[in-house]
């Protein structure tokens, strides 16, 4: 009898250990101690900061996750690949990071174009994607069962960017832009807008990233009468446009985008005092890196990252990792992918320690849809308002 | 008119950029006939050497700019050693691969110093921030510093290469390598010193232009389009030519980008460089290549 029990006791264990072999096994990159979570993004090129920066600020958050025991006694582990910013390049590390590291999810997607150009690779694998930084519409649009982005969209900010300037009593309202496919992600959306409700583009112009010098394009703005202008440019291009706008004594309404959102860092590339007064952006973060209530992220990065100064794409990444965990949490110890994707729809009014507005998962997969504005008073960054779209 | 007048005045110093570029440019070309594809990286590594030196280590102003420049002229000296010495053998084609090379490992080594602080790194000014009022147009101080600093260089290299022996020995071993040998010059020890002394001017310029241009691993690249268009309309092997072609240059741009529209401005160097080479292959300045056999 004692022998039979004996018997039945081994094989019973055997059993469970073969189920639960099983599980693990069919589940990629997840094991009963680790979740790898695959990356990709721009760690090298003129563009990196979207992606190695976000990337480090995904990873101070798993750190924090993974020492306090990880979830549900998983630790997260990131596996990072570069893409250079290329399409090409995102294509090859979607690959690499599904078929060759096998990951259970993908946190990622630092430049448009290249996450856009991942999307049919990214649904083909079936593996669950969220996005951190790009921001083209198309990445979520229409919905893939499988991605979900917490970054604002290029859509919402155009449309946001309009809005602000309207509710502010600007009349004749000009755009500046860079032509690259992030700034046409963001420029062909806003003339949609600007067409739909029948409002006419004072001045239509063009810097680039490089732009060095902004004083034909000041010039041009000026004598259009435009007395707001959109930016949709990065910091260099709209700081130098600003400086030389200055200098012939134009000063406008300028409503910037979250690829501007350090204003204390803009107003030191203008370098010249009361630059900022007129100027407000869109933001991820509803303040500045150096505020005191980023300290804890502050003092995370520098342990894991010491040549490293706690800057925005850093909270980008801490904001969509503290989502991603919660989605992770949601989904239970049994982890597969499809408890995690169907686990979004638990994300409800989500208050993160980075994003202004609470995030929601919903049938549109943007769960981030709540733009805020901040500006620069007193050498601080403030909340400046909200819109509501029209 | 207030428009052309601002358009003129933002041409000339802006042009003084592009000149001062060029001049790092046509210095290494003028004495070995490669073009420096990293001379963009040289200057971003001189802006860098004194951004580490002036902001975030508060060393003043004067010895931060002269340590950059010193800097760059040793970065200069160690690419000569170690990537272009080594291929020279193999023919100018080789050490201009090597050229592109060293630009994007100096980009590389930037990304890793520099890269985690931020996207552009400002760099106070020499002078106020705030624009001078001259006439009934503003100009920006510093790129009146910037349009003195390359008055100020050139005059320093056409001196250079008229009246001291070094750079006479520069002028002889371009001109024929071989026969340099044959009178006794160590043309190995001539290239070195001159990729040294462009990448030293490089630095200079980097330090200078930073207030305006900004600071950032890939900084270097679009200036060094516009140098070398500056270069070859000037004609790449003369310092005066040069300046011209910077001046000429900058003009272009914002008359382009004034009265016909901003998004032509970038444009303008590559119709420059294709109109030199067509219409004037050794540019308003350069001297014939003609050689007797």
């Amino acid at each position: 009898m004692k022998r039979l029990a004996t018997t039945f006791g081994a094989v019973l264990a055997l059993a469970s250990v073969a189920a639960f072999g099983a599980h693990a096994a069919d589940v990629p990159g997840v094991t009963d101690t680790e979740i790898k979570v695959g990356s990709f993004g721009p760690l090298t090129g003129p563009v990196y900061i979207y992606g190695k920066l976000t990337m480090n600020g995904v990873e101070v958050y798993f750190n924090k996750l993974n020492a306090a025991g990880g979830i549900n006694g998983r630790k997260l582990v990131l596996v990072r690949e570069d893409d250079l910013c290329k399409p090409e390049g995102a294509i090859a590390a979607v690959k690499k990071l599904v078929y060759e590291h096998k990951v259970f999810a993908i946190i990622g997607g630092g430049c448009s174009n290249p996450t856009l150009a991942a999307r049919p690779e990214l649904e083909k694998a079936g593996v669950p994607f969220h996005v951190f930084a790009a921001v083209a519409d198309g990445i979520v649009d229409p919905p893939a069962p499988n991605i979900y982005t917490t970054q604002l969209t290029a859509s919402i900010e155009s449309k946001s960017q309009i809005q602000w300037a309207l509710d502010n009593g600007a009349k004749k309202i000009a755009i500046i832009a860079q032509h690259d496919a992030w700034g046409r992600s963001r420029y062909e959306p806003m003339l949609e807008d600007f067409k739909r409700r029948g409002l006419h583009v004072a001045a239509d112009e063009e810097v680039t990233v490089d732009q060095n010098d902004g004083t034909a394009q000041a010039l041009r703005l000026k004598s259009s009468g435009a007395d707001a202008v959109l930016l949709l440019g990065y910091p260099k291009a709209a700081a130098v446009v600003m400086r030389d706008s200055i200098k012939i004594g134009y000063k406008p309404i300028w409503v910037g985008q979250t690829a501007i959102q350090d204003l204390p860092a803009l107003q030191g590339l203008i370098g010249i005092d009361g630059a900022m007064s007129s100027f407000v952006s869109i933001t991820t973060i509803p303040g500045h890196p150096d505020n005191a209530e980023y300290a804890e992220w502050r003092k995370l990065l520098k342990d894991t990252f010491p040549n490293d100064e706690l800057s925005v794409f850093n909270l980008m990444g801490v904001a969509a990792a503290e989502v991603f965990g919660k989605v992770v949490e949601a989904a239970g110890k049994d982890l597969t992918r499809e408890k995690f994707l169907a686990a979004y729809s638990t994300i409800n009014n989500f208050k993160s320690s980075v994003y202004p507005g609470p995030i929601t998962c919903k049938a549109d997969h943007k769960c981030n849809q709540s733009p805020a504005f901040v500006k620069l008073e007193n050498g601080k960054v403030v909340y400046a308002g909200s819109v509501e779209l029209k | 008119m207030l428009m052309f007048s601002y358009l003129m005045a933002t041409g000339i110093t802006t042009g003084a950029f592009y000149a001062l570029v060029a001049l790092g440019i046509v210095i290494v070309y003028k004495s070995t006939e490669v073009v420096n594809l990293a001379h963009g990286e040289l200057f971003m590594v001189g802006g860098m050497l004194a951004y580490t030196l002036y902001v975030m280590s508060g060393v003043p102003y004067l010895p931060s700019l002269l340590l950059a420049v010193a800097g760059s002229f040793v970065v200069g000296i160690l690419t000569e050693r170690v990537a272009y010495r080594s291929v020279l053998k193999h023919g100018l084609a080789s050490v201009l691969v090597a050229t592109i090379g060293v630009s994007f490992i100096l980009k590389g080594i930037a990304r890793y110093i520099w890269g985690g602080k931020g996207d552009y790194l400002s760099f106070p000014p020499l002078v106020s921030p705030e624009p001078l009022q001259i006439g009934n147009i503003m100009i920006m101080s510093q790129q009146l510093v910037v349009l003195s600093a390359a008055v100020v260089v050139m005059i320093g290299l056409a001196i250079f290469f008229r009246r001291t022996r070094a750079g006479k020995w520069m002028q002889a071993t371009a001109s024929n390598p071989k026969a340099a040998l044959l009178c006794g010059l160590r043309i190995d020890r001539i290239y070195m010193y001159t990729f040294a002394v462009g990448a030293a001017v490089a630095g200079a310029a980097g330090v200078l232009m930073a207030p305006l241009t900004l600071l950032y691993p890939d900084v270097g690249f679009v200036l060094f389009i516009k140098g070398l268009a500056a270069a070859v309309l000037g004609g790449i092997t003369s310092v005066p030519g040069a300046v011209v072609g910077g001046l000429l240059l900058g003009l272009i741009e914002q008359i382009a980008a004034g009265y016909v529209h901003s998004s032509i401005q970038d444009l303008v160097p590559f119709l420059v460089i294709m109109f030199a080479l067509t219409f004037l292959p050794t540019g308003l300045f350069g001297l014939r290549g003609l050689r007797k056999i």
